[in-house]
């Protein structure tokens, strides 16, 4: 019944278009985080789920039920907003408790729904306190504890955790992920940060420019991006992508780097893949999935970032790759603007210093360069 | 150039104490950053070095010289606002110059020091453009050209890029710290965020109810804790704190014995090791898997405790499945009763 289908869904604002025909599944009880950048078409895509926008094309369907027409109080979705709409004049018992005492529930259950809401989300000792003067990670908490205490069977989130600070946006990717859990809601969660993403979702889509550039595991849209974009949003930092032409070096496939030489000899998947390219090609690599080692890309070290338990080193070397067309939408240029690897923090490397950079073979993914989209399957 | 000390600085706002008893010296040229969770001092901190506050004790010396009760305008230090403050109706270059205008700096003058600015920033090129044609980093770099041009001794940055989304963040973090080093100047900096104060800072200090509880390179500060409270604000996932009893029944083991005098061991999730455990006894189990991607966070329960590893690739540990969890002792730190680092030998697993 909470499973959730968008087919061939559009959204056009005049002449422009927000979001070009996107077909998407998700399961009764399925976490899903819809991640992109700004003006990718997530929270269009997420309001047409809500009610509050109408599609210009395609379906939206509840299990079976279609719904065109539906308004948005009678889809029975929860909703939380980047900015948390509290009401000040309330404790917050009674902002927790204000939807359930609106459709009438009998005072006890009120009152223990209220309360095992507010243990949930570590909110009991604050019931009795006025809203106004709470900090804004508090009142974003009383926010989603206002909308969960509904328990709806679909639980939208529109970047919820954009405006608390960094250390309890990380205590609240574990708190959501628990809720989630525990109530089975169907969940859709908007953010532009792949880390949440990463972290919470059991699946992401993964949008640009209104298209839906990839749906899967955050380990499959980590592993096998099926193109650029993808490759560089996902990950911190992103992918390294280098623009090169395949070579066949007499020992094995490379990838010819132009002025950063070529790539080291690639293992047989990944030479395949090669082989396939009709033309010039993108030649990425995790900046996790490498080693300093003799024959590695030469780059020089330009700034070092020490991090606590990782150590990133940006390279110098300006890059630009693109446009390139994915669908029907042009990508990028995704700028490069440099080289990026990531170490463990007992990193021996100074700034100035050239550092030899050979990528993990069997790690390494390839793109067409005239289409940005991945060569091959790895 | 500028050094600017602070010599037992307090402030108190009513009865609260927003700054307690503060000593530090920045040094010429240097990337400061003043670090601490919410209402921690640091934006006092910054209007007492600007001026708009006087401190209640202590000194206050920029160069060497006292600037208690010196007007902002004659301890030249430049702000750079968090939402930068642009005006949108001048161009660039008018932003930059506005400040020299407004202080009738010579014609010939301003031209010198915007050039001088723009070259720096390397921005000749969007000089004439007006700010809502300009990139986010675009506008911090002529944010920034506006406060050199005044040529200050130092310049102040309160939070400046916390409300871009995360992946410019980590761009403009590096490109900060690149500017910097370009244009020289000291620079203090304000942030809540451990990663991009661990990133951009020479050295940094770390606040805590308005008192600063460390000062050092944030390299030292994070191999070196001095309590445990200053372990647990950098690092990510935060440092795992554990009463030496958990350790006794069994929650991590450790290749040797605890300090004596302990009551808290303290291990970064990077130093656990998770083996997968067939035997018999006491035994910790995988509750949370979280992929990063490069890394994996797994969090374990073991006897009443939780722990978070961070571990390197893509490791295939399963929600329910027992392990064991170890650590060389190497790498633990070890708190007293009131929080106290007792010693760290800083060893290599």
């Amino acid at each position: 019944m909470s499973a959730i289908r968008l087919d061939q869904l559009g959204k056009r604002f005049g002449a422009f278009t927000a979001l070009h025909a996107m077909d998407l599944s998700i399961a009764d009880g399925e976490f899903m985080a819809l991640l992109g950048p700004s003006g990718c078409g997530k929270s269009t895509t997420m309001n047409m789920i809500a009610g509050m926008e109408r599609p210009s094309a395609g379906r939206i369907l509840f299990g079976d039920r279609d719904m065109a027409g539906v308004a948005m109080g009678r889809r029975g979705v929860g909703f939380v907003f980047q900015n948390y709409a509290i009401f000040t004049h309330m404790t917050v018992r009674e902002n927790l408790s204000y939807g359930l005492r609106m459709t009438g529930r009998p005072g006890s259950e009120v009152a223990s729904r209220t309360a095992a809401t507010a243990e949930l989300l570590q909110l009991t000792p604050l019931l009795d306190r006025p809203s106004a003067g709470l900090s804004v990670n508090i009142l974003q908490r009383v926010a989603i504890g206002r909308s969960a205490v509904m328990e709806p069977a679909i639980f939208l989130l529109d970047e919820p955790l954009s405006n608390v600070d960094a250390a309890f946006r990380a205590v609240m990717r574990t708190e959501l992920k628990q809720l989630q859990r525990q109530f089975r809601q169907t969940m859709i969660y908007v953010t532009h940060d792949q880390l949440e993403a990463m972290t919470m979702a059991d699946r992401i889509a993964v949008m640009d420019h209104g298209v839906l550039q990839q749906v899967g595991t955050p380990l499959d849209v980590y592993n096998n991006p099926a193109n650029v974009f993808v490759a560089r949003f996902i990950g911190a930092p992103g992918m390294n992508l280098l623009p090169g032409v395949p070579l066949d070096t007499g020992a094995g496939m490379a990838v010819d780097l132009g002025p950063l030489g070529r790539s080291p000899v690639l293992p047989p998947a990944q030479a395949a893949a090669l082989r396939g390219a009709g033309g010039p090609v993108i030649y990425g690599f995790r900046p996790e999935q490498v080693a300093l080692a003799a024959g590695g890309i030469a780059l020089q070290t330009e700034v070092i970032e020490r991090i606590g338990a990782r150590t990133i080193v940006h390279f110098s070397g300006p890059v630009k790759v693109g446009p390139v067309k994915v669908g029907p939408v042009k990508v990028g240029p995704v700028k490069v603007d440099g080289v990026k690897a990531v170490f463990d923090n007992d990193l021996a490397l100074s700034v100035g210093e050239v550092a030899h950079l050979a990528p993990h073979g069997g790690d390494v993914r390839l793109f067409d360069a005239a289409t940005g989209r991945a060569l091959g399957g790895h | 150039m500028a050094e600017i000390a602070f010599r037992n600085v307090s402030k108190r706002f009513g009865s609260t104490v927003a700054v307690d008893d503060a000593s530090f010296t920045v040094g010429d040229n240097e990337f400061f950053c003043l670090f601490g969770p919410p209402l921690s001092g640091k934006t006092t901190i910054l209007r007492l070095i600007l001026g708009l506050e006087q401190p209640d004790e202590g000194e206050i010396l920029i160069d060497g010289r006292r600037v208690n009760g010196i007007s902002p305008a004659a301890r030249n230090v430049a702000m750079v606002f968090q939402n930068l403050a642009l005006f949108p109706h001048m161009t660039a270059a008018g932003n930059i110059r506005f400040p020299l205008i407004e202080r009738g700096v010579a014609a010939d003058v301003i031209a010198a020091r915007l050039d001088d600015a723009a070259g720096k920033l390397h921005i000749g090129h969007i000089l004439h453009k007006y700010p809502a044609h300009l990139s986010g980093g675009e506008r911090q770099r002529v944010a920034i050209a506006r406060a050199l041009v005044r040529d200050p001794a130092a310049y102040l940055m309160d939070d400046p890029i916390s409300a871009l989304d995360a992946r410019l963040r980590e761009e403009t973090r590096v490109e900060l710290k690149r500017i910097q080093r370009e244009a020289g100047r000291t620079l203090i900096y304000v942030t809540h965020d451990q990663e991009e104060a661990m990133s951009v800072a020479d050295r940094m200090a770390i606040l805590d109810h308005g008192a600063i509880r460390q000062i050092g390179a944030p390299r030292e500060i994070y191999d070196r804790p001095a309590t445990a409270y200053v372990a647990r604000l950098l690092g990510a996932p935060m440092m795992n704190i554990l009463a030496v009893e958990a350790v006794s029944a069994g929650a991590v083991t450790l290749d040797g014995a605890l300090h004596p005098g302990a009551t808290d061991i303290g291990l970064r999730p990077e130093d656990l090791r998770l083996t997968p455990w067939t035997g018999a006894g006491p035994v910790a189990t995988v509750a949370e898997v979280e992929p990063l991607g490069g890394h994996t966070v797994v969090t374990v329960r073991a006897a009443g405790s939780i722990l978070r590893a961070l571990l390197r690739g893509q490791p295939a540990f399963r929600v329910d499945t027992p392990v064991l969890v170890s650590c060389a002792v190497a790498r633990a730190h070890f708190f007293g009763p009131t929080g106290q680092a007792l010693s760290f030998s800083g060893g290599t697993a």
